[in-house]
């Protein structure tokens, strides 16, 4: 009842705004159609691919809804703008290039993460290095972590470490 | 003297003016059995600035069975008779007596002038000398064999008896037994042989070298280092065989076995057994009955001679007989009829002993023959005992001994070939040791109790029986104990408190102070194979005997089972002895000790601290002083700092390992992380393109 209750009061503010808006829904209806396909299509890894997707397609739409604000807020001017291919082409590159971003943001954070640790963990060994000639090798420990009941340890990748581990 | 050491300088190349022309004739072969190398000609040694001892002018004459004589010339008193005698190394030498006797002049008693240890260059080593008076009439008697000057009867008493009991009541008063005297161990004093003296008795232990014929029985069962310090009683008994001898001109049972000797004693008596069928001058049979019975306690003492020699007539009271028995038991294939031959024989006949002991023949002959239930309960209660506590094999000898004290109590402890008084174990055991002989018999006597078997088979209270059940407590806790500083080792300086140290390293330094224990070492550390401990057992058990509470909890430090801690354990020992006793600088050594103080610097952590100490320790030992190398060595600040640095370093490590691990192990978290980071980072970023775009557009349609 109470989810019923909110949409009719939803309902209620973004029908009659969206009736004075017409010619602006008019065109978003047409620019934003990529960002619907990509809620939908990555709905269920969180709505990171419909926002940047969104976000560009906006981006994309952002001169043409311009004119239209300024120039004359007309269904005409609208369908002059949806039927202009040169806007279909801003709207669906925009969204192109947010689906770009949003394919390869991950890609890159994932290798600058890995860079980072590779070179921490190299400072670590270097620094047990010093340890050892400095107090000898009675100063060694290996870490042994408190395992979960039915855990395996399947030990960590050499791409990570490259090796690091076993040179040590 | 025992300082004298210090007082001895190198030897010239050449001998000084010799005095007696017969010195340049080769001397006669020595009988002893010192091994001697060839004599270095014209070498002698100084003592104290005044005593000059000439290595080759041997005085075989004057030879003791453990001693060797040599001639002496006094710088201070030219023309002084003087005559040095240089101990043999593997027999203990009686030094408490000696420092009694030194200077001391007592009538009819040797002078010992002086006495030492010195470097005696005939054997490379220090040796004990005892430097005397030397007697110009030569010896009474040339061995105890015969070869007697006759002297008549009617001076024998005045001549011979006379002075020697006078000088036995001088050592009486004392505190001192002699126990060497014998025909060859009395000397003329002077040229015209008139006065005789006694012999020296501090180059053995105490009656080492008494035939059995001149010991009363139950020392004469004893072997001959376990005959232990005796008493007054053995001194006259042997006064009293000595003088029969000489009035005899010769030894009255020369050929006999020592056992057939005591058989003999212990059969008819002393006195029969030793005269027999000989012809004692009338005047001196009273006087030998009462210096020959066999009860000490009916002996003759000194003041009976005197009394005897004023003319009062003193009959000696006869020794109670012994219980006889009707009906003999049979053994070894001879019949006895009382107990004290059949002690004597079941010793003879060990393994045929036990027999009479388990059929019960001995306990039945003992209760009905001898009617002495006491003693068949005693027997009993030991066989049952023993039985118990031990297993067969063990039991068998122990029980035979157990029997042999009870059956008699006076004669000494027998164990198969082991046989001595609880006083003369000390020195014994130190004889044993000082020849590398078997010590087995030695610790059995301690482990064993033999000792405690023998003071409870005691009939007569001995308030000294009390303080050897102590004493014997307290060896037997050292023989259980394994470290350095106890053991065996330990049991025979406790026992002995003049016997130098016996460390392989320093034996022949003869050490016997504390205070000379470093400067001995110091002196071997060139030839010593340094990489060897320079305290071994023999140092460890030598330290805590004489020096306890200085020593005590540095050795037991260093037997530690911590290389380093023992390491710096065995650096403190030497350490403290010389902050406390000095001296002050031990060049030697102290490089010995550096070369194994490799544990001591590895057990610091801190390489950079180790560097350090290999940097400085060869200053410090070029010091020579080794509480300033366990000083710096053993810091505790230096130690606290290593060890709280390692806690440190060992933390850090243990925390970069943990880092190490989890940037590791992290991988699939991070590609998760890292595909939300960048769809968010996406996002974020397209929307603020997104806002810039709408921005610059409505600010350029605005303005």
């Amino acid at each position: 009842m109470q989810k019923r209750s909110n949409f009719l009061l939803y309902a209620f503010i973004a029908v009659p705004i969206g009736l004075m808006i017409v010619p602006t829904m008019v065109v978003l209806a047409v620019a934003l159609v990529p960002t619907g396909v990509a809620f939908l299509l990555e709905r269920k890894k969180g709505f990171y691919g419909g926002l940047t997707v969104g976000a560009m397609n906006l981006a994309g739409a952002a001169p043409f809804l311009a004119d239209l604000w300024f120039d004359g807020h007309t269904i005409q001017a609208a369908l002059d703008i949806i039927t202009n291919v040169f806007a279909w082409m801003a709207f669906y590159g925009a969204a192109m290039f947010g689906w770009a971003i949003y394919s390869t943001t991950p890609g890159v954070i994932g290798t600058f993460m890995a860079m980072t640790a590779g070179r921490r963990i190299a400072a670590m060994r270097d620094q047990q290095k010093d340890l050892v000639q400095k107090w000898g090798p009675d100063v060694e420990s290996v870490y042994e972590p408190e395992r979960k009941a039915g855990e395996v340890d399947t030990g960590p990748p050499d791409s990570l470490t490259g090796g690091m581990a076993r040179a040590m | 003297m025992a300082e004298a050491a210090t007082d001895l300088r190198p030897a010239p190349e050449s001998a000084p003016p010799s005095a007696d022309p017969a010195a340049s004739t080769p001397p006669p072969p020595t009988p002893e059995t010192v091994v001697v190398p060839s004599s270095p000609s014209g070498t002698y040694i100084m003592v104290r600035d005044r005593f000059t001892i000439f290595c080759d002018r041997p005085l075989p004459s004057l030879d003791m069975p453990n001693a060797l004589a040599y001639e002496v010339a006094d710088r201070k008193q030219e023309g002084r008779p003087l005559y040095a005698l240089v101990c043999r190394p593997d027999m203990p030498a009686r030094i408490s007596v000696m420092r009694v006797l030194k200077g001391l002049e007592i009538p009819a008693v040797l002078h010992m002038v002086d006495w030492g240890v010195a470097e005696w260059p005939l054997l490379e080593r220090k040796c004990v000398i005892v430097i005397y008076h030397r007697p110009l009439g030569g010896k009474v008697m040339d061995s105890h064999y015969g070869g007697a000057k006759r002297i008549a009867d009617h001076v024998f008493a005045r001549t011979v008896v006379k002075p020697i009991a006078e000088g036995l009541i001088e050592m009486g008063l004392k505190g001192i037994t002699h126990r060497a005297i014998r025909p060859d161990n009395l000397y003329y004093i002077d040229e015209q042989k008139t006065k005789i003296v006694l012999g020296d008795c501090v180059t053995s232990v105490p009656a080492h070298d008494q035939p059995v014929l001149l010991e009363p029985i139950e020392s004469g069962m004893a072997q001959p280092s376990g005959r232990g310090g005796g008493n007054y009683a053995d001194d006259m008994y042997a006064f009293g065989a000595s003088v029969l001898m000489i009035a005899l001109g010769r030894n009255p049972l020369a050929g006999m076995a020592d056992a057939e000797i005591i058989r003999r004693k212990i059969q008819i008596g002393s006195y029969a057994a030793l005269v027999g069928d000989e012809r004692v001058p009338m005047a001196l049979i009273e006087c030998l009955r009462g210096m020959l019975t066999d009860d000490v306690e009916q002996r003759w003492q000194p003041t009976n001679i005197d009394l005897w020699l004023n003319g009062k007539r003193l009959t000696p009271i006869q020794a109670k007989s012994e219980p006889q028995s009707q009906r003999p038991l049979r053994f070894a294939d001879m019949e006895f009829h009382s107990i004290r031959p059949l002690s004597y024989a079941m010793y003879q006949n060990w393994d045929k002993a036990l027999s009479i002991i388990n059929d019960g023949s001995l306990e039945v002959w003992i209760r009905r023959g001898l009617e002495l239930n006491d003693l068949a309960d005693a027997i009993a209660s030991a066989i049952k005992g023993t039985g118990a506590a031990l297993g067969k094999a063990d039991a068998d000898d122990i029980i035979i001994a157990r029997v042999l004290m009870l059956l008699d109590p006076k004669a000494p402890i027998r164990h198969r070939d082991f046989r001595l008084f609880t006083e003369g174990f000390g020195s014994s055991l130190s004889t044993a040791m000082l020849r590398k002989q078997k010590l087995q018999p030695y610790t059995d006597f301690i482990t064993r109790e033999l000792w405690r078997y023998w003071i409870v088979a005691q009939v007569k209270y001995n308030v000294d029986n009390q303080q050897y059940e102590g004493v014997f407590r307290e060896l037997k806790n050292y023989l259980k104990d394994q470290n350095s500083g106890a053991g065996i080792e330990r049991c025979v300086y406790e026992l002995n408190e003049w016997q130098p140290c016996m460390s392989p390293l320093i034996a022949d330094q003869y050490v016997m102070e504390v205070k000379g224990v470093l400067p001995a070492l110091d002196a071997v550390a060139k030839t010593a194979n340094t990489k060897v401990w320079p305290v071994d057992r023999h140092i460890g058990a030598f330290l805590r005997a004489r020096y306890a509470k200085g020593t005590g909890s540095q050795i037991d430090a260093m037997n530690d089972q911590r290389p380093d801690r023992a390491t710096i354990g065995m650096l403190s020992v030497l350490a403290i002895v010389q902050w406390r006793l000095g001296p002050e600088a031990l060049y030697g050594l102290a490089q010995w000790i550096g070369g194994l103080m490799g544990p001591v610097v590895n057990s610091y952590q801190n390489r950079t601290k180790r560097k350090e100490i290999e940097k400085e320790l060869p200053k410090l030992i070029r010091k020579g002083n080794l509480a300033e190398i366990f000083n710096y060595l053993d810091n505790p600040q230096e130690r606290q700092m290593d060890a709280e640095g390692f806690t440190w370093a060992k933390a850090e490590y243990a925390a970069a390992e943990k880092l190490v691990y989890d940037l590791e192990h992290g991988q699939v978290d991070r590609q998760e992380s890292a595909m939300l980071t960048g769809r968010q980072a996406g996002a974020a970023g397209a929307g603020f393109i997104m806002f810039l775009t709408y921005l610059i557009i409505l600010l350029g349609k605005v303005f």
